[in-house]
This record gives structure tokens, sequence and C-alpha cells, in this order.
């Protein structure tokens, strides 16, 4: 008989690093994975995974259909319940999101979470052009196709409102690339060594779509990574440092953009509108307008209102974004309740979000230094929480590891399309 | 060599297939086709070769789990990497709100305008989104629009997707057309220094023989010549942000040059 809301957790988490290339191809890199979730949990036997959910993004990148059914053959779990969850970038938090909610309806007790993407097996411009058709492709796609443009756009909208500056953008591509040298599994250390950068490096990248520089964005990825959850009666036979999902929540927001001008399901939000500056002598729409993202304040609402959270900044230890873009981190920490809105700026340049702050953001160097490659992108970001919250950062990171002291909770976001979808997860441990 | 082989095998396939229009068609007349014709040229050439595989290498690399130092103190391994190619040709309906399209052919700008709480939309809805109105029809309320709006917001680009990528470079933006209430995407002919949200702009159709039925279709010119963006305007404002843009745009242009042989500079297309 199925148990009900029963408490959930996340066991470990095993990792293939992110890369611009690897020669294993797809399904040998989840199994690189998975050899390593087991040796994070030598426990775990096939016997014990009730269901497999995998998270992958695209079926144009590597012209396979179904490469979940692949992945579960490869691993030996084809006799499992399982399939495929997919919302663009919000895809592995979705995964996670979905599984939860399996094992909190008690129909399952441990679910493997799979997550990978291969994104460099087609052209740069081409595999931007897979993605940017997960935009409307009748009416945004043909506009340049690249969503890139479409989050500078966003970008653009946001800092003429309220008046951060290209230098909060470079400082934010900063913190986070310099978290990316304390993480050996990162692609910038693969690619770049483990060199801090400085402002000067920023200014000296290449404008991409102004404001962002190439510093500000996403990396092409391939990699893959494998996440156990289980159900409390479970939980004690994978690991002693169990990670409680304690919140979530999903949201949704238009799928074109430039639609967010009458967006009447946030009629709601039009007081949240009041503090467009005097100077600003342009129509006046109301929040999110095409700057922030109410996908993503609607899903921490909810998840805030789970976990009994009512001050983020003071009750979250350290979060990790789907950011792709550093505009994105920033209206995050307004849309997650960091600030007040229009106030992100400030958390950069207060250090707040900065290792060592109140609440640390992107110690991971997330989307755009460590990695991304889209089904497994916030999987790892969520296996090294797990290894902040149980305290294990430097012994997997060795002694340069970023270890936040004592963190007890944590929260991840997801985000896909242009924050057409958004999800977010909060941790906790014991 | 290989190449002209390929391009001779094409002609031939073009000249030796006569198609009929298709079959799931059959009982709907075309008002226009020039679908036909278009499935006749251009079908032999995205189907020919595909999943033939065009070449390989084979390259020395990493492998392995672990930390990046782990992988790269191993010995490395070859691996074997093939080219294929994957394209199809897509036969996509506009739906209800094909009029939109069909007007962009004629150089004419329409919304569609909900009957019951009357928002107009353009990007044109066939069915009202407030919830209130319970996806009432609109489709079959189109109102005229004047060629001319307010930049809601912008970027320029110097990089973009493969298909856009020989235009570089290009400033884009979405702009709210005069009496509309959402915003249509559309590429902007303005010069970086002149761009700003809230400029006002002036719509214009590509000519008429060039025009194919997307909002490429379309874009967007400065409606007061030489404006002077003002004071507040967040790219203009910082001098360093200009050069940043001035410089990677000048990249681009050369890169297009040398990749396509295309000359994208102001002087040469006159934007
Ligand atoms: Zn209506």
């Amino acid at each position: 008989m199925p148990k009900a809301n029963r408490r959930v957790a996340i066991c470990g988490g095993g990792i293939f690093r992110p890369d611009l290339w690897h020669g294993e191809n797809a399904e040998e890199g989840v199994a690189t994975a998975y050899q390593d979730l087991l040796r994070q949990c030598p426990n775990l036997e096939a016997d014990d995974i009730d269901a497999v959910m995998m998270s992958y993004f695209s079926d144009h990148l590597n012209q396979q259909l179904c490469m979940g059914w692949i992945i579960q053959d490869y691993l030996g779990l084809h006799n499992k319940p399982g399939y495929r969850v997919e919302s663009g970038g919000s895809t592995p938090l979705d995964a996670l999101i979905n599984a939860y909610y399996m094992i909190q309806s008690g129909f399952f007790d441990v679910i493997l979470i799979p997550g990978w993407e291969w994104m460099c097996e087609v052209d740069v411009a081409s595999t931007n052009e897979m993605i940017a058709s997960a935009a409307d492709t009748d009416w945004d796609f043909p506009v340049g196709g690249y969503y890139n443009a479409y989050y500078a756009a966003l970008e653009v909208r946001h800092m003429q409102l309220y008046g951060e500056t290209p230098e909060d953008l470079g400082k934010i591509a900063v913190k986070n690339h310099n978290n990316s040298t304390h993480i050996p599994f990162s692609q910038w250390v693969s690619q770049r060594g483990t060199a801090p950068i400085t402002l000067d490096d920023y200014w000296n990248s290449r404008t991409v779509c102004w404001p962002y520089r190439v510093l500000n964005n996403a990396v092409m990825s391939e990699g893959a990574c494998c996440i156990l959850m289980a159900a409390e009666e479970k939980v004690n036979r994978f690991t002693d440092t169990p990670m409680w999902i304690t919140g979530v929540g999903l949201g949704t927001d238009s799928m074109r953009p430039g639609d967010r001008t009458v967006d009447f399901v946030y009629a709601g939000f039009k007081d949240e509108a009041k503090i467009y500056p005097d100077f600003v002598k342009i129509p006046k729409t109301p929040y999110p307008d095409m700057a922030n993202f109410a996908s993503l304040h609607v899903a921490a609402k909810r998840a805030y209102a789970q976990a009994g959270i009512t001050n983020p900044l003071k009750e979250i230890d350290l979060m990790e974004f789907f950011a792709p873009y550093d505009g994105v981190e920033l209206c995050l920490y307004e849309d997650l309740g960091l600030c007040g809105r229009g106030e992100g700026k400030y958390m950069i340049r207060e250090g707040i979000v900065d290792y060592g702050g109140e609440c640390p953001v992107q110690l991971s160097g997330g989307l755009t230094a460590t990695g991304h490659p889209v089904g497994a992108t916030t999987l790892y970001y969520t296996t090294f929480l797990y290894w902040q919250l149980a305290g294990k950062v430097k012994e997997m990171c060795g002694p340069d590891g970023l270890q936040v002291p004592n963190a007890k909770r944590a929260l991840i976001t997801g985000h896909g399309g242009t924050g057409c979808q958004g999800g977010v997860i909060i941790f906790e441990r014991d | 060599m290989e190449e002209e082989k390929g391009l001779t095998e094409i002609k031939l396939k073009v000249r030796s297939v006569k198609r009929e229009r298709e079959r799931k068609y059959r009982d709907y007349p075309a008002v226009v086709d020039n679908s036909t014709a278009a499935h006749d040229f251009w079908e032999p050439i995205v189907h020919l070769g595909l999943w033939d595989i065009k070449g390989h290498q084979i390259v020395k690399g990493p492998w392995g789990g672990g930390r990046v130092e782990q992988a790269k103190k191993r010995p490395p391994r070859e691996f074997m990497v093939i080219d294929r190619a994957s394209f199809a040709f897509y036969s996509h309906s506009y739906g209800l709100v094909s009029p939109f399209f069909q007007g962009l052919l004629e150089g004419k700008l329409m919304g569609t305008k909900c009957p019951k709480c009357g928002t107009v939309y353009c990007p044109p809805r066939a069915h009202c989104w407030n919830p209130e109105c319970k996806v009432a029809d609109c489709f079959d309320n189109w109102v005229d629009l004047p060629p001319a709006g307010v930049i809601h917001t912008f970027t320029v680009q110097c990089l973009a997707a493969a298909p856009f990528e020989h235009m570089l470079p290009f400033s884009m933006g979405w702009v709210q057309i005069d009496g509309a209430d959402t915003t249509l995407p559309m590429l902007l002919h303005i010069r970086p220094k002149e761009i700003f949200i809230g400029k006002k702009v002036n719509i214009e159709f590509m000519p008429k023989e060039s025009r194919k039925g997307d909002l490429m279709d379309l874009y967007a010119v400065a409606a007061v010549s030489d404006e002077k963006p003002p004071e507040w305007a967040c790219l203009q404002k910082d001098t360093k942000e200009m050069e940043s843009v001035e410089n990677s745009t000048k990249a681009t242009l050369e890169f297009i040059k040398n990749r396509y042989g295309i000359d994208n500079s102001p002087e040469a297309r006159g934007w």
C-alpha cells in the first residue's frame, strides 16, 4: 500500500564532468557518472531502483529520438519503469521534482535520475539554432534565432528600468568564473586552467549580443550526472548525510516574452511595478514586463510556503541558479525575494552573493563557467549542493573547495525558454 | 571536385522530377501555390546524402571520469568521429492567423482584437489568452495597424544561429506597434549609436518580390532621422559600451566577409 506524505531525500550524485568535447558518447558518459554514484553509495544495487527518471533536452543535437531507452538499456535497468522529462532548460530540475512527487506519493521508494546532453556534435551556430527552436518558431525564432539575443534584450530592458550597469554584469561573471576555478570538475578549469580572472578580462572579452560579453554566457557542454533519490525509509541504506527536499515549486509564463506587456495571469502583480525610475519616459507595463521572471517568482513562493520560509536571504545558506546569462542571476535575486524589485545590483555590489557573503550564489561556478550540458546541468549543481550540506566540499574538491561552514539549507532553480518555465527546490540537512 | 559532382547530381534530379501537388491537399484547392515547385527543387537537395557518412577523423583525446587533472593524466585514447547530415523540408500551416502573414506579403500590418476584453494582439492571437475571456475567438476580428511603433527593448547581435549568420551584424528588438497591446520582434535597421528603449520607429517592408511571409519581411527604421538618444539611454551613456559594440561589430563584419563573401557594412547595405 503506497504511503503518501513521507520525506524524500537526495542520497548522492555521480558525475561525469562537463567539457567542450568528450570522446565518450552519451551512454558511456552516463555509465561513467553511474559508476561514480555507485562509488558514493556502495550499497546501491540495481534491485534497489524502482524507477528511472531521465533528463535530457534535445532530440536534434544527436540525431537520436528516445535516447532514454539507450540509457536504461546501457545501465542494465531496462526492466524498470522509466521515462524522460523534458522542459527546455528546466528539464533536469523538473525531472527531480517529478521523481520527488513519485516517491512522495508512495508509489516508488527509490528513483535514479540520469541526466546528460551532448551539445557539441554540430557546430556552435547550429547548436544555437537547435536550442532556439525552443522559442516560438513562427514568431520569435525567425528574427535572429538566438536565445543569447533574446536574453540580452530582456536584460537591456531590466537595465534601462532599474539602472544596473555592465560593470554589475561583469562582477557577476568574475565571481562565477573565479568560483569555478575551485571546482576540479569544471569545464572552465579544463579549458582555461585555475588562474583567477579580473574585471579587465571581462572588459576585454568580446561583446556577443549587447550587453552580454563572452564571459556572461553559458558554455556549450557535453557531460552527464546521476542522482539517487529515496524515501525516508530507504535513505539510510545509501547515505549518512541525506539532503531532504523540503519545498518544491513550479511556475510558467508566456511563450513569447514580447507578450508579457499584457500578461493577464500575472495581473495581480501590478502593485509590485511601482519602482520604475521617473526618468524612464517609456511605456510602463506591469511586472514581470520583459525584464523579470514571474515563473520563478511564483515557483519560489510555492517552494517557500512548503518549506516554511519567510525570509529567504536570512533562512537559506546558499543558492545555485539556472542562469545561462548573468542578467538572469541578477534578476533572480529580485524574483526569488532576496531583495526588492530593481535592487539586484546591490546584491553583487555589496558582496552579499560572494563566498563569505550572507547568501553565496553559484559557488559551483554555474552555467557560464563550470558547465551546461542541459539535461545534466541542475543535477551537477544539486550534487555540489549535496556536498555543501554534507560538509564534503573539501573531500570532493580538494583543500581549495569553497565549503560554506555549517550549511543547513540550500536552494536551486530551474529555468527554461525565456523564463517560460521555472522551478525551485529547497534542500535541507538534518 | 567532389562538390561539383554533387551539384550536378542535384541539378539532374531536379530536372528529372516532375511532381504533383501532394495528396494530403487533394480535396482542398490551392489559392496560391509556390510550394509544389519549392518541393521539386528543395527536396532532392535536402534529402541527398542524408545519414550518409561524409567523412571521419580519429581523435586522440582524454577519457574517463573523475577530475579534470585525473582525466588529463591518463594516456589518451583514439576516438572515431564521423560526419553525417540531417535535415528535412517542412510544410507548416500558420493556422487561423494566416491572414497576418498574407498581409505581410501585401506590405500590411494587422492585429487581432478580442471581442470580449478589447485587447489588441500583434503578434495576433486567434484566441484570447485573457482567462476571463475563456479562449474567445479573435480570428474574425482583424484590425489594421499603422506601420509605426515604439522600441520596447533591443540588442545588438554580433553572433546568431546558423541560418542568420550571413546577415550579421544586426540589431533586433521588440516593437510595440501603435494601437497594439503586445510587442512584435523584428530587425532594427538602426545604427547602435541611435537605438534606445522608447524610440519611435516606422515599419518598412522588404521589396515585394523578396517578401516570403515571415517577420523578416519587415523591419524598423528610425521615425526621426539623426535622433540623439536621451541622456539616460543605457547603451550610449557609457562610451566603453559603445566602443565594445563597435569593435565587436567590426570583427563580425570581417568574419562574414571571409566566410560568406558578403559585405554587410552600413555603406554596402544601407543600414
Ligand atoms: Zn479577451
